[in-house]
């Protein structure tokens, strides 16, 4: 490896890392569901990067290996922080899964109500994706907010592909669902013009 | 969801597929199979559409929030304290 002196290092971190921040912190406040944890998060996972920024070799990706220090932190810290009980999120999972087996390859939304879901106020839609398990929340926001291919989710998530694949699915058809009930609670869709069954 | 009419590939297969399609991570074969049936099938393409719909919906709603305007001298600082206080340590 070439010798870099500190000082050299430090102007590349501020330079190459430093301008991520306006991208992680939708992401981290869409793991912490609130703006005081994502600031705090977000520094942590600066200060993380920062130390370990002698390991990071240039022309490998930058904007992937700080995610994964990003969801690292959050799972290290914050999770344990927020006191959300493992059990919890395992019945969860067992909910989705079960409304996932129940819609196989379908998404449920008709066209009618995707008029209606363009319409819905930002917060609805946000609050939809946060209310959903976190391991799915994250591959969602990973995949459709950042574009990152199955194979940088997994890397980020450190879990195989395929369940990468299965969050994904999981996750989308559970936002669908929460979707088009929200529109329907606000009055957007009209009953009988395609909502959800209840 | 079928159109009824006969296709290559069948409709339960394209629709199983249509994430790994819409993430553009199917292989060229494959994508140009599923583009052909959904040239032939008006319900799976009206599928496809309202997932493909979805996705946008989540990036264009989901990601804009914009840091606070502190946030960057903040970090900054901290890494200064960091860097200052392993010096004094030394």
């Amino acid at each position: 490896m070439a010798e870099e002196t500190r000082a050299e290092r430090d102007a590349r971190f501020e330079r190459d890392a430093l301008p991520f921040l306006d991208q992680l912190y939708p992401a981290a406040l869409r793991m912490t569901r609130n703006p005081a944890d994502a600031e705090d998060l977000v520094q942590e996972t600066f200060t993380k990067a920062y130390g370990a920024f002698h390991q990071f070799s240039e022309g490998t990706n930058l904007k992937a290996w700080l995610y994964r220090i990003l969801t690292n932190a959050y799972i290290n810290t914050y999770r344990k922080k927020q006191r959300q009980p493992q059990q919890n999120s395992v019945e969860q999972v067992e909910d989705w899964q079960l409304y996932a087996a129940e819609q196989h390859t379908s998404t449920g939304l008709r066209s009618a109500e995707m008029e209606a879901l363009d319409r819905l106020p930002d917060s609805d839609v946000k609050e939809a994706l946060q209310a959903l398990p976190e391991d799915f929340r994250l591959a969602v926001y990973l995949a459709d907010v950042e574009g990152f291919s199955y194979k940088e989710i997994a890397d980020i998530m450190e879990t195989p592909i395929g369940t990468v694949m299965s969050r994904l699915h999981r996750g989308r058809r559970g936002l669908q669902k929460m979707l088009a009930s929200y529109a329907k609670d606000r009055g957007m869709v009209r009953s009988g013009s395609g909502g959800t069954p209840e | 969801m079928s159109c009824g009419k006969h296709h290559d590939v069948p409709c339960s297969e394209v629709l199983a597929e249509v994430f790994v399609f819409l993430d553009a991570e199917c292989d060229e074969p494959r994508r140009h199979l599923i583009g052909e049936h959904l040239e032939e099938c008006g319900p799976c393409l009206q599928q496809f559409g309202i997932e493909a719909q979805v996705k946008e919906l989540i990036s264009r709603k989901c990601g804009g929030d914009r840091a606070p305007d502190g946030l960057k001298q903040r970090v900054l600082a901290h890494l200064k304290s960091v860097v200052d206080a392993e010096a004094d340590g030394r």
